[in-house]
């Protein structure tokens, strides 16, 4: 057994690499740095902010102890960082890379470069409330800044998804008619810090699901190749920009052929979304990441109840699963987007994608109540998703208009908020 | 059958490794386990929390445990810190769990809360006769475990082991925590948890409230505010100064990284007790060894 690492399967411990499988304990920053190691990945280039660097320093110690094979570099910023990236995806490496909030945003400049190189990298996003004011608890400004950069994304709810979906991730990435680098994005805390079963692969039938990457056009000294080249032309510049959403477009049937492969070899079998009690369901809410655990546990309460509720998760946000979203929520009563993020001055970013899926469907759910929560990791309790149910049930207050957004905080966190901000400025 | 177990200790104590080792002891018991801290920025001495969920089925719930059936208080000056507030949710007929120096029956807790059971030990105590150090994590896992009674003490030991190991503890420090952690253990007795939610309802705040304030609260925009937070309450030692030995020599104030020394006419140490964090670094420095250590004994 690893250090640290209780099992209920045969997880052995010490100089085991490649045999270490089983079910075992751990936090999403574990099975992250999980993720990349089975991958077998060649070079990861590394720079430090919470709550990611653990990811990091697993993996700085798995190469220190020759557990892992590839090579890490600490570089002096997140835009060297993927800069590196890029580049050394464009040689053949397969890259993983890691970072948070104001990191994922220092480097954005080089997202849209290596989505442009169709540079297959994986970035790991641990997500983190933007600054200011500063944060360290999660919400998903930070991925979803990254949203048209041409990255898939793929947002993981348990530890479990974390490392299956970067091994998913790497598959579609790379995949000929695909060519796109991705994000698998977990929230700081709720997944990154939180320990919870998970299960190990084994590492030969891990290389079985994903071979050696085989770039189309790799750099080489003795072989010379251009990059990213200039264009200067609207038409050429919109002839590439179309190619690239043509291949993200395309990456949802690569992703659904792909999980279905991993699902014979290990067992789970991923969409891009994911149903939760939605069989009848009059009303449904729309979650993502790690609180959509608490939103299923108020469901799962609520039907207890004798209430049709019902959830639907988005794990691939982009490309966007129009389809499979429209024909979840068509026919429902009311439904309800919980937006883990803000966009000030509109509201909730999936909140708009979501109507975007339905308005052309005849049987569209007539009320689609947005619900912004969880701002900065601000705790959700199963009371206040118990009250959006309430509004959906009882209708919108003033439909037919625009029905008004939900801004969750309770009672208790506003007093408590003034009160410390009372404090802070008076000084006492 | 769910069982949530809270921890609150304060940066260094162990919290988070007590909630990891309890949570493996119940993994290797064969049943589902989450656990998670929260530390916002990590400091030593700062109130910290831990959680672990335990479950004979799947585990519906994330991050703060706001309904604990058991709480467990590695640090009692933490029951009144208004930020910590370890009393808040305990289900009925939970358990709060103190570790106390001083055999207090925390009558005053018994009185607002007479349907819940308060058990108390002195885990530090134990842990400074039987490790050396006030590092309590294990003997609070082990407190834990034998309250909630689903984990054997050989399971507790493996766990304590692993975990300790994780950390890169060497062997010796290893055994005299599984000694603390099966002292722990046999002082201890099981609590039937039959628990039922003990929730304070809160309602959502309207966003014409959150619209309408005036009070200019885009920023805070004060300075030097970090004073209000009365960091002297993260002391688990306090350094005390022996004036006839002091030669005044300064060191402590230069080194202080909080700025809680301040020196007098003549030129010699005065501590601000209400924000010294103990970290000891003054004791540490002090060349004519002119500073001891007091162990805090504050209770609620």
């Amino acid at each position: 057994m690893l250090q640290g690492m209780p099992s209920q399967g045969y997880y052995t411990r010490k100089g085991g690499e490649g045999v270490l499988s089983g079910s075992t304990l751990m936090t999403g920053n574990l099975a992250a740095a999980w993720g990349a190691r089975l991958a077998g990945v060649d070079y990861v280039p590394a720079y430090p902010i919470t709550p990611q660097t653990e990811i990091i320093e697993t993996i700085a110690k798995w190469v220190r102890l020759g557990q892992m094979k590839g090579k890490l570099v600490q570089m002096d910023s997140e835009h060297s960082m993927l800069t590196a990236a890029g580049s050394a995806s464009l040689s053949g490496a397969r890259v993983f890379t890691a970072t948070s909030s104001q990191g994922l945003l220092y480097g954005l400049e080089m997202l849209y470069n290596i989505s442009g190189w169709r540079a297959p990298i994986l970035l790991v996003n641990v997500s983190r409330g933007l600054a200011a004011p500063i944060t360290l608890e999660p919400d998903h400004n930070d991925v979803l800044a990254a949203r048209d950069s041409g990255f898939l994304q793929f947002h993981a709810e348990t530890c479990q998804e974390v490392l299956d979906l970067i091994l998913l991730g790497y598959r579609v990435a790379e995949d000929r008619s695909v060519l796109l680098p991705a994000i698998v994005n977990l929230d700081g805390f709720y997944l990154s810090f939180t320990r919870e079963k998970v299960e190990l692969p084994k590492m030969d039938t891990v290389s079985t699901f994903l071979p050696e990457y085989d770039p189309p056009a790799p750099l080489r000294a003795t072989k010379p190749v251009s990059h990213g080249a200039t264009v200067l032309s609207g038409n050429l510049y919109s002839y590439f920009r179309y190619r690239m959403h043509a291949a993200s477009l395309e990456a949802s049937e690569v992703f659904r052929k792909a999980s279905a492969e991993y699902g014979g070899l290990f067992g789970r079998e991923y969409e891009a979304t994911e149903g939760y009690m939605l069989q009848d369901a009059e009303y449904v809410i729309v979650m993502s990441n790690s609180f959509t655990t608490i939103g299923k546990q108020v469901v799962a309460k609520l039907r207890e109840r004798g209430v049709a509720a019902g959830l639907l998760k988005l794990r691939m946000l982009r490309p966007f699963p129009f389809d499979d979203v429209a024909k979840s929520l068509a026919g429902r009563r009311a439904v309800a987007v919980f937006d883990q993020n803000l966009s000030p001055g509109f509201g909730g970013i999936l909140y708009p994608e979501i109507l975007a899926s339905l308005y052309h469907k005849k049987n569209r759910p007539q009320f689609v109540l947005p619900v912004v929560g969880g701002l900065g990791g601000k705790q959700l309790t199963v009371q206040e998703l118990e009250r959006v149910f309430e509004s959906l049930r009882n209708g919108p207050p003033t439909f037919p208009d625009r029905p008004d957004p939900m801004y969750l905080m309770r009672e208790d966190e506003f007093d408590r908020a003034k009160r410390n901000i009372a404090i802070a400025s008076g000084g006492g | 059958m769910m069982i949530r177990v809270r921890f609150h200790g304060r940066g260094g104590q162990g919290a988070k490794t007590a909630s990891r080792i309890l949570g493996t002891a119940a993994f290797n018991e064969g049943l589902n386990v989450q656990d998670s801290p929260v530390y916002g920025a990590e400091r030593r001495g700062a109130p910290v929390a831990a959680f672990t969920r335990i479950s004979d089925g799947e585990v519906l719930e994330r991050g703060y445990v706001f309904d604990p059936d058991v709480v467990m208080v590695m640090d009692s000056t933490l029951l009144d810190n208004p930020t910590a507030r370890p009393l808040d949710g305990i289900r009925r007929r939970g358990v709060l769990f103190v570790n106390s120096q001083t055999g207090s029956s925390f009558h005053g807790i018994q009185t607002a809360r007479p349907d819940i059971r308060v058990a108390t030990f002195d885990l530090t105590g134990e842990a400074l006769s039987l490790v050396g150090k006030a590092v309590i994590s294990s003997a609070t896992a082990a407190a834990a475990a034998r309250i909630i009674g689903l984990v054997t003490d050989g399971s507790l030991e493996k766990a304590i082991r692993s975990e300790l190991e994780e950390l890169g503890l060497n062997d010796e420090l290893i055994e005299k925590n599984v000694t603390l952690g099966r002292k722990v253990f046999a002082s201890l007795e099981p609590v039937e948890l039959s628990t039922d939610e003990y929730f304070v309802r809160s309602g959502l705040v309207p966003f014409e409230l959150i619209m309408g304030e005036r009070t200019g609260t885009e920023e805070i925009t004060s300075a030097g505010n970090s004073n209000a937070v009365k960091t002297g309450s993260w002391r688990i030692f306090k350094p005390i100064i022996d004036y006839n030995k002091c030669t005044a020599c300064m060191v402590c104030f230069a080194y202080c990284p909080e700025s809680a020394l301040t020196l007098r006419g003549d030129y010699k140490p005065v501590i601000d007790e209400d924000n010294c964090k103990g970290c000891l670094i003054c004791y540490r420095e002090c060349p004519p060894k002119a500073i001891t250590l007091e162990k805090e004994v504050r209770e609620f």
